[in-house]
């Protein structure tokens, strides 16, 4: 039976080690599932395998034969499909044109368009999938466009399928049709590794489950053998969490209440206070609607029905970022490339654009002032920087999230919303992050702290909202929590 | 170059700063060489040619500059310079007569009504570029149609010539100092520059402009009015076209539908040779000036040398093109 295996893998980056000699072998007529919380090293371990990346010792084996990739392009040439969660898809063409991109049957100089469509045909009849090959992919459902990505990843006949967290944009009608299509799948010669976040989905769709923890392999297991218990107790072990200092206390005003917001399609029926100094968490999934939720809440984006009340003030039916920061709020959005910064302009002016109001003289720029904001923030939240002259590209991805978060602290906010700031940043960064969050309690400022890896909202919250699907189910004590029953509750499963 | 940096010049610095002005050190070997080649170049006469003749596209230009760093465009600026000559010529010939006004208070409302056209079709640019997401390239383009039609039937489709009271024509002809003076549209420009120097410096506007056309999405949500600052940018190119307009109509004593027809070409250009990047979001009104200076002296130079219209084309396309490339590779290399 084919195989894929690989022997004491070992993946260093600087400062950490991502993969610590993990042992496992995957094989084909089965799915099988990969899982792990985030940075467990479970991408790690697909890269090695897509040759993406190069493990830092340790071998792989397909078949018993010996990998050593150093492109991805090799990896593709030996028969390893990977799938990954972004879409690769080009909207505007059809099916077919999508599934042989960039080698199209040609005959005589010419597209054979037939011989393509009834290739296409043929490979979708086999993925046991009903689409259209003629059908423009923009015209396609969620479900429908990622059973063509599979069926493209099909097409090039690959020994190993890889696919990364395949549901995690589907609506839940959507996920048994792709199921569906992985079932016929299991019936052909390939071996499939199936990356999930979503643990109700496991049992439904896998037959062996590994756990990696922490870049180690913690078990491998059939799933007729575990129940929805064993797999979290795989994946988060027995560990305590850290808590906030004492001192970071919430008050006793209500500084903003929010009252039956929603917003078709996003999030509904939205209710709760924060309290001055409170550091707040919203604990939710990819697709919980909590990101949409800060940005309404923040005016970057429209809601359909509710109140927002900031310290008693109704806000603007139609608030905007302008009248938002007016009323005191904050918010440091969950791509800080694309959405808070500036990435072409330097350190100095990207700490300085929210408070371009406050440091004026009239029409004109308070120069002086502005330089010293700056320098109050580079000095705050020590952000490490060569120059402030430089683009702000140049800086790590924490020093820059921290640029994003004194770009705000500039404009003396009573309320911040933080929406994933430690995302793709090192550990260290982060605690500074979470230590920033308690320094601002400290002197009043209330905080909404949105976050997947929910360890950290434990760690630093005085309490957590849970969103699922669009709607807050329930609101609990971190000190009373762990994270197995938070994780449940935002999955949905029974813990 | 401040004395400090003077002092330890190393080649290392000294190569990086001729590669940062790279334009302006092939504008001073182009003059150079001019200046050795004819001897009717350098002379204060000449020089002040190339900006009287720079001046209308050069206004325009620092106009341009604003709107390109918001990251936006403007191409029916040859229209806005051909309407606002006909709309004074037609408000000098026709008011007094059917008002019973003077010819003075005539041209002062023609003056009044091009001014209102700009600003309207600056934020007419601005609003349906944020509120509806259409790219300012096929607004603007639709303008230009727009506007060079309602200059025709304004016109009747024949330049409206001889109309305008003797101080109005100043804008065009008029010198300070006497015959050989200083001409007064190249001092329009030179003030002009001073004023959009200080806004796009100086001002929260300025600096607004910056943002939205480096990332219009973090600047929105740092609070900043995007829609107030792409009216600003698209509303000053327009004002800037009038007014060039103006100095057109006054030079050529008359107001025609076919003014300004295909300047957007060197407008451009002219901002592009001064390292404004058409992405947005980086650039200088001093390049746009150096930029400017350097397609008026290589106009200039293929007059002097009688080098035929079209072979000017040719030679200009060229140059345009050394220039751009240099900025590009120079963008490419900081980032």
């Amino acid at each position: 039976m084919p195989s894929l295996r690989c022997l004491d893998l070992t993946k260093d980056y600087p400062g950490t080690r991502a993969l610590d000699g993990v042992s496992v072998s995957f094989e084909s007529g089965q799915i099988n599932a990969l899982l792990g919380k985030n940075g467990s090293g479970k991408s790690t371990l697909v890269k090695c395998f897509a040759g993406a990346i190069q493990p830092t010792s340790g071998q792989m084996f397909l078949d018993g034969e010996q990998l050593d990739f150093s492109s991805p392009a090799d990896a593709n040439r030996r028969g390893i499909a990977i799938v990954y969660q972004e879409m690769s898809l080009v909207p505007s063409l059809s099916v077919t044109e999508n599934i042989f991109l960039g080698r199209m049957p040609m005959k005589r100089g010419m597209v054979d368009w037939r011989s393509a469509t009834a290739q296409a045909r043929e490979l979708l009849a086999r993925m046991n999938a009903d689409i259209d090959p003629n059908q423009l992919v923009s015209r396609l459902s969620m479900w429908q466009c990622q059973v063509v990505e599979i069926t493209k990843a099909m097409s090039h006949s690959p020994s190993v399928l890889i696919l990364d967290e395949p549901t995690s944009a589907l609506a839940s009608g959507e996920v048994e049709r792709v199921f569906e299509v992985l079932r016929a799948l299991r019936r052909q010669n390939v071996i499939i590794i199936y990356i999930s976040h979503k643990l109700h989905e496991i049992p439904e769709i896998a037959d062996t489950v590994a756990v990696l923890r922490d870049g180690r392999l913690v078990g491998h297991e059939k799933m007729k053998n575990l129940n929805n218990q064993d797999i979290l107790h795989m994946m988060f072990g027995e560990m305590t969490h850290k808590t906030r200092p004492d001192d970071v206390k919430p008050g006793e005003d209500i500084v903003l209440s929010v009252r039956g917001l929603s917003r078709k399609g996003k999030f509904e029926d939205i209710s709760f206070d924060l309290r001055s100094s409170e550091v707040l968490g919203i604990a939710g999934m990819l697709g919980s609607g909590r990101t949409e939720l800060l940005k309404s809440l923040f005016g970057a984006d429209p809601y359909d029905s509710g109140q927002i009340f900031v310290k008693s003030r109704p806000a603007r039916r139609r608030p905007s970022p302008i009248s938002m920061k007016k009323m005191g709020l904050g918010l440091t959005p969950e791509d800080r490339k694309k959405e808070g910064l500036i990435l072409i302009h330097s350190i100095r002016d990207n700490l300085c654009y929210a408070s371009i109001d406050q440091a004026r003289r009239g029409w004109l720029e308070n120069k002086k002032q502005r330089a010293a904001l700056a320098d109050s923030q580079v000095e705050q939240l020590h952000i490490k920087v060569a120059s402030m002259r430089n683009t702000v590209n140049s800086l790590s991805g924490g020093n820059q999230q921290k640029v994003v978060v004194g770009n705000w602290l500039n404009t003396k906010p009573a309320i911040m919303l933080y929406d994933e700031p430690s995302r793709g940043i090192d550990v260290a960064a982060k605690q500074q992050i979470f230590e920033i969050m308690w320094e601002q309690a400290r002197q009043g400022i209330s905080t909404i702290f949105v976050s997947s890896e929910l360890e950290e909202l434990l760690e630093t919250c005085h309490r957590i909202l849970i969103m699922r699907q669009g709607r807050m189910i329930g609101e609990v004590d971190p000190q009373a929590t762990d994270v197995k029953t938070l994780y449940a509750l935002c999955m949905g499963g029974e813990a | 170059m401040n004395l400090r940096a003077m002092k330890d010049l190393s080649p290392k610095k000294v190569s990086d700063f001729l590669f940062d002005h790279v334009v302006e050190v092939i504008l001073i070997i182009l003059i150079l060489v001019m200046g050795s080649v004819s001897r009717t170049f350098n002379t204060t006469a000449n020089w002040l040619n190339i900006f009287r003749n720079m001046s209308m596209k050069g206004l325009i230009a620092f106009g341009m500059t604003m709107v390109i760093i918001s990251g936006q465009i403007d191409l029916s600026i040859g229209s806005t310079v051909a309407i606002s000559g006909v709309i004074v010529a037609r408000a000098c010939r026709d008011l007094p007569g059917a008002m019973g006004i003077s010819v003075t208070l005539a041209c002062v409302i023609g003056i009044v009504l091009s001014f209102l056209l700009a600003i309207i079709m600056g934020a007419l640019h601005g609003y349906a570029q944020h509120k509806f997401g259409m790219p300012a390239f096929i607004i603007t383009l639709a303008s230009q149609n727009l506007l060079y039609g309602l200059a025709g039937i304004l016109s009747g489709g024949f330049p409206i010539a001889n109309t305008f009271p003797q101080w109005f024509t100043v804008l065009g002809t008029g010198k300070i100092g006497g015959i050989s003076g200083f001409p007064v549209p190249a001092l329009i420009l030179f003030i002009f520059f001073v004023i959009m120097l200080f806004i796009i410096r100086y001002t929260t506007t300025g600096r607004a402009m910056y943002a939205i056309g480096g990332n219009q999405e973090s600047a929105r949500l740092s609070g900043i009015n995007v829609l107030k600052t792409k009216i600003f940018a698209f509303a000053s190119v327009q004002v800037m076209c009038v007014i060039a307009g103006f100095i057109n109509a006054a030079q050529v004593l008359s107001g025609s539908y076919s003014f300004g027809r295909g300047w957007e070409v060197d407008v451009i250009s002219a901002v592009v040779i001064g390292g404004t990047s058409m992405a947005g979001g980086i650039g200088k009104m001093w390049g746009t000036m150096v930029g400017v200076i350097f397609l008026g002296v290589i106009i200039n130079s293929m007059t002097i040398l009688n080098v035929s219209t079209y072979a000017q084309y040719v030679v200009r396309a060229i140059f345009m093109s050394i220039a751009v490339l240099v900025a590009t590779y120079q963008a490419r290399k900081k980032a």
